[in-house]
């Protein structure tokens, strides 16, 4: 995809950018500015594999999602075969929509204008009056589907406009030590509840990506509901406790929250417990042992949380999963999706329990959603004040922490979990993208 | 299962339950709210996607954005009582609209099942641009000694792609 020149003051702001990350300083007017929004459509979202959907959504042959990678619009398919094929959801005839839904299950696509019909795979398979009208000078060969480059890791179905990007898990550059927590949760993994809760927000996707790489600071203002009212099992004494572990040059980053005396893997189903014991690495095994909450994003749009919540004041309670994909539409505007992700094995009863647990806190009536996306739409709306545009935020913390010797997970990692140093790491892997240097 | 169309009297005392509990939430008596609901009550808003018209479902079977009984209801009033339910501070101004009531015979002898369309205008801060939901309900009201209790909300919000930066209201 070509990408369009910016001004020269423009290329000079953003070196600029980048020159401060590594120090600590990061604008506050990225977060909510048109010019930013639009380079980065096109250097960083159209440049990085973007999380399109998880594997499970689209389980049967025919199976089609609907999803984003900047402003274009894809239709996510398994096609007969049970490859995962990515098209631009456009005719090749005149550009109609061929996929009006969400979601469903086609062997073709006909487009409503003319007819044309593709294959979900996305070969052109069909022209109406193709000997009268076209005369022989229409080679179907040549008019399929734009299709998107597509690789998956352990369900996730990542996408890439961009035909010189490096392979997926190059990409990931040892994240899926991380990513596995909530991915291969059993040894048969895991799988989406159900389709996601969908929802248009005035937050920037930095603020939230920049939250999820890891940011327990937040945690006992934003949601001391939560801890005032035992439904947390942290506390405000000891939260600062953990790891940040982040995957230098790559962006990734995941926060690991550790309550002292927090029974490992507590919040599972025992059985389930055993089984991740026996399927995950002893490293892996060591470090998520130790983990409360393991709080991760993927540059540039996909994130995890796994955490436990109590109904029960005091208790460990359940631990859920949700994985969010940002979709940004505007400057300051995001379309957010958010999973609940459960392990397949598990019981219907598990499963239901931490679906609930899900609902209750981090979907989008979640009693600790809701509190973050109002801090966020105030920080973006301060973002794009005039004032904001001379301020810079300071991302000093944890600026001189060393990495810890005994951590057995790959990457950066420091202690403690209070840290902003997946924020430099991601930030700085921002500034890469936006100056050319993905 | 009674058959019988709920007589004129039974139809105004379903309106007048549903009009003062949609009162008691947009004057934030949350604990008046609770009231209207029965121990055993549950609250559901599936999430609705949005298919062909040929698909076998539009609303989720599965998918939640409320799941909740009155135990988790009052956890959320709870929350709500603190000083730091910052999704509610300062609280959103809500209206709920509800209209179209339509009862007819429950499952039960002593329930109905009460369908009603309810508009919120949702307004916060100094915005002058509101939320609205429109929203398809099934409630199930149950008679009690002294009156008529929320035994099961089932609401359905129109849109598949939710306005709204978060739902921190009740439906």
């Amino acid at each position: 995809m070509a990408t369009r020149p910016i001004g020269s003051g423009a290329e000079a702001e953003l070196e600029r950018i980048r020159e401060g990350v590594p120090h600590g300083r990061f604008p506050a007017h990225v977060f909510n500015d048109q010019e930013i929004f639009d380079v980065e459509q096109e250097r960083v979202f159209a440049k990085a594999w973007c999380f399109l959907a998880h594997e499970s959504e689209i389980p049967n042959r025919g199976d089609y999602v609907t999803r984003y990678i900047a402003n274009n619009n894809l239709i996510v398919a398994r096609a007969e075969s049970g490859e995962i094929h990515a098209s631009l959801n456009m005719c090749r005839h005149r550009g109609n929509m061929m996929c009006k839904s969400e979601m469903g299950n086609a062997s073709h696509f006909r487009c409503s204008y003319h007819g044309w019909v593709y294959k979900n795979s996305g070969e052109l398979v069909g022209v109406p009056y193709m000997k009268e009208g076209y005369e022989g000078r229409l080679d179907k060969r040549d008019w399929g589907l734009i299709k998107v480059r597509t690789e998956t890791y352990a369900g996730l179905v990542f996408g890439t406009l961009d035909p010189n990007a490096p392979p997926l898990d190059e990409y990931l550059g040892g994240f899926q030590f991380y990513l596995d927590l909530y991915l291969k949760q059993g040894s048969s993994g895991s799988e989406v509840h159900g389709p996601p809760d969908h929802w248009v927000t005035e937050t920037d996707w930095k603020i939230a990506a920049e939250n999820f790489s890891g940011d327990g600071y937040h945690t006992p203002v934003a949601h001391q509901f939560g801890f005032n009212l035992g439904y947390f099992a942290s506390s405000g004494s000891t939260h600062s406790q953990g790891w940040a572990a982040s995957i230098p040059g790559r962006g990734h980053g995941i926060g690991l929250g550790h309550t002292p005396g927090f029974p490992p893997f507590a919040g599972f189903p025992e059985e389930l417990a055993d089984e991740m014991r026996r399927s995950l690495s002893p490293e892996q095994v060591e470090v998520f042992s130790q983990t409360r909450t393991a709080v991760g994003t993927v540059f540039p749009n996909l994130s995890f949380l796994m955490q436990p919540f109590s109904i029960v004041p005091g208790e460990a309670g359940v631990r859920f999963v949700t994985m969010r994909l940002y979709h940004p539409i505007g400057p300051g505007r995001t379309e957010m999706y958010s999973w609940c992700l459960v392990p397949k094995d598990a019981s219907e009863e598990y499963k239901r329990e931490a679906y609930r647990a899900y609902t209750l806190a981090f979907a989008q009536a979640g009693t600790f959603e809701q509190d973050d996306l109002e801090n966020w739409a105030r920080v973006t709306r301060s973002a794009g004040s005039n004032m904001a545009r001379d301020v810079e935020f300071p991302y000093v913390m944890g600026m001189d922490s060393v990495p810890d010797p005994d951590f057995p997970g790959p990457g950066h990692v420091v202690k403690p979990y209070v840290n902003d140093s997946n924020f430099r790491n991601l930030w700085s892997r921002w500034s890469d993208y936006m100056t050319g240097r993905e | 299962m009674a058959s019988e169309k709920p007589d004129r009297d039974t139809v105004l005392d379903v309106t007048d339950f549903l009009y003062r509990e949609a009162l008691a939430l947009d004057e934030r008596r949350y604990r008046d709210w609770l009231d209207h609901l029965a121990d055993d009550a549950r609250y559901v808003v599936p999430l609705r996607v949005t298919r062909e018209g040929q698909a076998d479902w539009e609303v989720s079977p599965t998918s939640r954005i409320f799941d909740d009984d009155k135990r988790t209801l009052t956890l959320r009033v709870e929350r709500l009582e603190t000083d730091f339910a910052w999704a509610e501070q300062p609280p959103s101004r809500t209206r709920h609209y509800v209209t179209n009531i339509v009862a007819d015979p429950g499952e039960r002898a002593d329930e109905l099942l009460v369908s009603s369309n309810c508009l919120i205008y949702r307004s916060r801060g100094d915005s002058i641009e509101p939320n609205f939901y429109s929203i398809a309900r099934k409630d199930t009201i149950r008679r009690v000694d002294g009156g008529l209790l929320l035994a099961r909300r089932y609401a359905v919000i129109d849109q598949s792609v939710i306005n709204g930066h978060n739902l921190s209201i009740l439906l």
